[in-house]
């Protein structure tokens, strides 16, 4: 039998495709893209018993996919495990440098950093809160500290790459914060990144979202207008986003102020105007839905919804629009579990792997019987 | 939560409370593709900064394909916020939760035709039903709805300010011709309690400090907190000094920090100093009860959802009408351990009749036991008689047998021939040196 050639060090060749960073890793994405969460766990079992991975930088990368898959699949302690089996991240073991042959001139470590990164969220998922607050907050300064290293060195791209890392983490501990209804604190943490330059209008939007949340009305509207100043003043498209998406966070903002005013008929106008703008804009197709809902109209608001799903279903397929149709099917069908089921059968040919299905089972009998 | 009658019916009331949606919020797992497909730092190499990025966007764009039907935006990081979970989806409510004194009850009531045939002349009502009262929401006996196919639907919207505690409960009921020309009536109810969503407890002597107690199950952001003086009162809030004044100007101008009480037992006092109005009202105290003022209160919880409460009159402590009045006038800046000391005290008779002879002495504490600043001499002073509205000066001599920060206590002082003996000062606090 033929031994499969070690995959060669990636970047120093001309870079065709992803299967130059890995062992076959187009076919690893591609299944990950399409959400077959289950097939890339049998697909790395295989390559691990015919020992198709050769390169340490291979085994790491397939075992990232299959931590990443079984937390994807919320079965959370086998990802931990799986994580466990190897040494502590900054072990030598992990280092480009301990493998001179295979990587020659490179320096570093090879860990794939959304190892870090899920690892240090597994404990809130397994129960475990503080745990996993103390390792975000670790794994924050492990960036940190990174981050000075390589700006001692000049290293201006990997500098770049560490610190979009910190914003992710970052937003990642406010999004925990929040889940816990820790408002203060989650304020505290986006002020921190304001102030770090990472000011850019989708978080000014969400900071607006937190206001509102807490019902801190003048204050969301401070944080919207920012935001349209920030789209009026655009230099270029320097905050991730296009000029159609930017259009629409704005008149996304505008419909929550309208929402919360009760004046529906203008948040629908506002949402309508996104559509029009983008069909693919979920989260104003799920938000107008929900005014129709307010305007006694919940024969048009379960329009939208289901065919928002028949469209574009990779887009809008999500467990928080389905949560909203089927509370929508309890209130205008007495017999609503036929219709559920429909839905229910339609998800289970549609959706990824990690769809959490339960969502359709909205357990609360709102038919006073 | 309700309860329905038996009997087949056409007719079925489906209700859902129509409180403000939620942003439902949980921190996916995201991953940037370039922290999933090199190491960590392979950036540091200038050949993988190079040669890396254009292939990562190329694979992006490709995930992310939206006509190519993949779910890549299921696991893909495209902007960093993106790593907080908190999209901007709203969620409709799903359970009925906590009612609360103060907030408006909204609710969607949808009257379904589970039949396989027309119903007619429908009179539907809609009232809340508490211990006290009965409150109609909806009647549309003057214009009956003509009719309701067979899996049709009539909906409308109710909403009811909540007014009293306990047990409420919506009573829905329809009055119509079913398709054997039957006219059949059908009640459904459907129960909920209003709960307490606040304590005020109020401590005062000339200022006004009042405790506000969150008893409801999310954190209340306290829209205005507003002391309504009585008539013969001026309030003044007071608030602690701002304490971040020096932030970073280019922070966005929204960071004015929310009052925000925690749930479940969380606080939040206020201060507000009263005066006043002017001091002719002086004289309208009136022995017995002195009205202060009312407490208003907004608050906001999930998206502004609104709710008010107000007070009942907040009493201040009744204003006897003190017919002696003893004060401290001076005392010596320098008080020596174990050095006898001189007070300067003043007596006033505010009553038109004369008073005394009195006793003034220094009352023994009984939980302190033994008092470290003691008369010095004899433990009674005997004091004259004082005429109407007239005053007397007097000094008495003290002693501390303690160093450092010590109380002067229970200056007390009765009339010996009415019998009577006055509340004793307020304690004061002097300090004691060595010589």
């Amino acid at each position: 039998m033929e031994e499969p050639s070690p995959t060669p060090d990636p970047p120093t060749n001309q870079l065709g495709s992803l299967n130059d960073l890995a062992h076959e890793l187009a076919s690893l994405e591609d299944l990950a893209t399409r959400g077959s969460w289950r097939s890339i766990l049998d697909k790395v079992s295989r390559a691990r018993s015919l020992n198709l991975l050769t390169s340490p930088h291979d085994h790491l990368i397939y075992l990232s996919y299959n931590v990443l898959a079984f937390s994807k699949l919320r079965r959370f302690s086998e990802a931990s495990n799986e994580i466990d089996t190897l040494d502590d991240f900054n072990s030598s073991y992990y280092k480009y440098e301990t493998y001179p042959r295979l990587y020659p001139n490179r320096s570093g470590s090879m860990i794939p950093f959304s190892l870090r990164f899920i690892h240090a969220q597994l404990p809130i998922k397994l129960g475990n809160r503080q745990e996993g607050l103390d390792r975000c907050y670790l794994l924050l300064k492990f960036i940190r500290e990174k981050i000075k290293e390589k700006e001692s060195h000049d290293l201006h791209d990997s500098v770049r790459i560490w610190k979009r890392r910190e914003n992710s983490v970052l937003n990642c501990l406010i999004g925990h914060h929040l889940g816990d209804k820790e408002f203060s604190l989650s304020l505290d943490l986006i002020k921190d990144l304001i102030n770090r330059d990472y000011l850019d209008p989708v978080l000014v939007s969400k900071l607006g979202y937190i206001q509102m949340q807490i019902g801190d009305i003048e204050g969301a509207k401070g944080s919207f207008n920012s935001v349209e100043t920030m789209l009026n003043e655009r230099k270029s498209d320097e905050y991730f986003l296009s000029e159609v998406q930017f259009r629409n966070l704005v008149n996304r903002n505008k419909a929550l102020v309208y929402l919360v005013g009760k004046d529906y008929v203008s948040a629908v106008r506002e949402y309508e105007e996104c559509i029009e703008r983008d069909h693919t804009d979920v989260v104003a197709l799920n938000n107008k839905a929900l005014c129709l809902m307010y305007l006694r109209d919940l024969s048009d608001s379960i329009k939208v919804l289901e065919k928002a799903l028949e469209r574009i279903p990779t887009i809008a397929l999500n467990e928080t629009l389905v949560i909203n149709l089927c509370s929508m099917y309890e209130l205008a069908y007495v017999n609503h579990s036929e219709i559920k089921r429909t839905l229910s059968n339609w998800i289970v040919h549609v959706a990824p792997d990690d769809f959490d299905a339960s969502c359709t089972r909205v357990l609360i009998s709102k038919d006073g019987r | 939560m309700s309860t329905a009658p038996q009997g087949t019916h056409s007719l079925a009331f489906r209700v859902m409370r129509l409180c403000k949606p939620s942003f439902p919020v949980d921190p996916p797992f995201r991953i940037d593709l370039a922290d999933l497909f090199v190491g960590e730092d392979i950036f540091d190499d200038p050949l993988a900064a190079a040669n890396l990025p254009p292939l990562l966007s190329t694979q992006l764009s490709k995930s992310m394909d939206s006509s190519d039907l993949t779910y890549g935006s299921r696991f893909i990081l495209q902007h960093p916020s993106d790593a907080m979970g908190f999209s901007g989806l709203l969620l409709l409510p799903q359970s009925f939760g906590t009612i609360y004194l103060g907030e408006t009850f909204c609710s969607y009531i949808s009257i379904n035709n589970n039949s396989n045939f027309e119903v007619r002349d429908i009179i539907i009502r809609a009232e809340i039903q508490t211990e006290r009262q009965r409150i109609l929401l909806l009647d549309t006996t003057k214009s009956p709805v003509e009719s309701i196919r067979a899996s049709g639907r009539y909906d409308f919207i109710v909403e009811h300010d909540v007014k009293e505690l306990g047990a409420h409960t919506l009573v829905c009921t329809a009055l119509y011709n079913d398709s054997d020309g039957e006219r059949k009536y059908l009640p459904q109810f459907f129960k909920f309690v209003a709960a307490n969503p606040l304590s005020v407890r109020t401590k005062e002597i000339t200022y006004l400090e009042a405790c506000i107690e969150n008893h409801t199950k999310t954190n209340l952001y306290m829209d205005q907190v507003e002391f309504e003086p009585a008539p013969h009162w001026s309030a003044t809030g007071l608030k602690a000094h701002e304490l971040h004044p020096a932030d970073n100007s280019s922070t966005v101008e929204v960071f004015k920090p929310p009052i925000l009480i925690r749930s479940g037992g969380g606080i939040h006092n206020h201060l507000y100093q009263l005066k006043l109005a002017s001091p002719e009202s002086a004289q309208m105290k009136v022995e017995g009860t002195n009205i202060l003022g009312k407490l208003q209160m907004t608050w906001r919880t999930n998206l502004g959802e609104l709710g008010r409460l107000q007070t009942q009159q907040i009493l201040g402590t009744p204003i006897s009408r003190k017919e002696i009045e003893l004060q401290i006038l001076e005392i010596p800046s320098q008080i020596n351990l174990d050095k006898s000391f001189s007070v300067h005290l003043n007596l006033t008779n505010h009553a038109d009749r004369e008073l005394g002879p009195f006793e003034v002495w220094l009352s023994q504490d009984s939980v302190h036991g033994k008092k470290n600043v003691m008369i010095n001499g004899l433990q009674t002073m005997v004091l004259p008689q004082v005429g109407a509205f007239g005053s007397s000066d007097f000094h008495l001599n003290l002693i501390a047998t303690k160093l450092g920060v010590q109380k002067i206590s229970g200056i007390t002082v009765s009339d010996t021939r009415e019998k009577k003996t006055f509340d004793p000062l307020p304690d004061v606090e002097i300090f004691v040196e060595s010589d």
